[in-house]
């Protein structure tokens, strides 16, 4: 449950998984909706999937992800949304997952 | 996967027949009354259904074949596990608070239209889904 606190901390995981709600999409496509690097994309995507927040399937060279929240991980994804949880930080990375930070180019 | 996933419902099982066979001992020798015991156990019962419908959007098996497909299931999973958890968690309450003819009717009134909800939404969705796929190969 530790996992999930800290996957649902940062604005910019949270973010991704609003737009999987939508409809399952591959890295690429969550990539272009944020002006980060995809190394720091692709930690914000392992900090979710070890959390057990989204699933990763891999076609060829494309990793699609799905959403994989249970009802209460969506209750605290709404309620850390509307409070704004993590909001303040200066970067997309967070104390929570301090690696995230390293060899980004943004 | 599946030997965790049937080992847990055995104990969950277990469990409710623990309870089930405690509260009988309990009513047995006056401790509770006949009303406590049944309320105790219908609570159980609408937890353990929160609980199970709680990860009922995590079963999201393996991948479909079209991305709208994939939404559709998705968003069916969710409703019926949001509509699922609610009504078992009202159904626990209405147990554990209402006059018990009160709690009768509606816990099963609640539980049954969280059942049609999540059915309807699903079958409204595939076949909306459906019949988008079918126009767009102009069948």
């Amino acid at each position: 449950m530790n996992k999930v606190f800290k996957a649902l901390a940062d604005p910019t995981r949270r973010r991704v998984l609003e737009l999987l709600r939508r409809r399952p999409m591959t890295a690429g496509e969550l990539s272009e909706h944020f002006a980060v690097s995809k190394p720091t994309m692709s930690a914000h995507f392992n900090v979710l999937r070890e959390a057990g927040l989204i699933d990763a399937g891999k076609q060829g060279t494309t990793i699609t992800y799905r959403l994989r929240l249970s009802v209460l991980e969506d209750a605290l994804l709404g309620f850390s949304q509307a409070l704004g949880i993590g909001l303040g930080r200066a970067g997309p990375a967070d104390e929570a997952a301090p690696e995230l930070t390293k060899g980004t180019t943004s | 996967m599946i030997t965790r996933q049937i080992g847990s419902a055995v104990a969950i099982a277990a469990l409710i027949l623990a309870v089930a066979a405690g509260l009988r001992f309990a009513e047995s020798v006056g401790m509770i009354g006949a009303d406590g015991a049944t309320r105790t156990m219908q609570v159980l019962i609408g937890l353990i259904l929160a609980a199970y419908a709680n990860f009922m959007p995590k079963q999201i098996g393996r991948a479909r074949s079209s991305p709208q497909a994939e939404s559709v299931a998705q968003a069916a999973l969710r409703v019926g596990g949001w509509s699922l958890t609610l009504a078992g968690l009202a159904y626990a309450g209405l147990w554990a608070f209402a006059p018990l003819p009160v709690a009768d009717i509606a816990s099963m009134i609640v539980v049954a239209a969280a059942l049609v909800l999540s059915l309807g939404y699903a079958l409204w969705s595939f076949t909306t889904c459906r019949s988008a796929r079918d126009a767009a190969a102009g069948r």
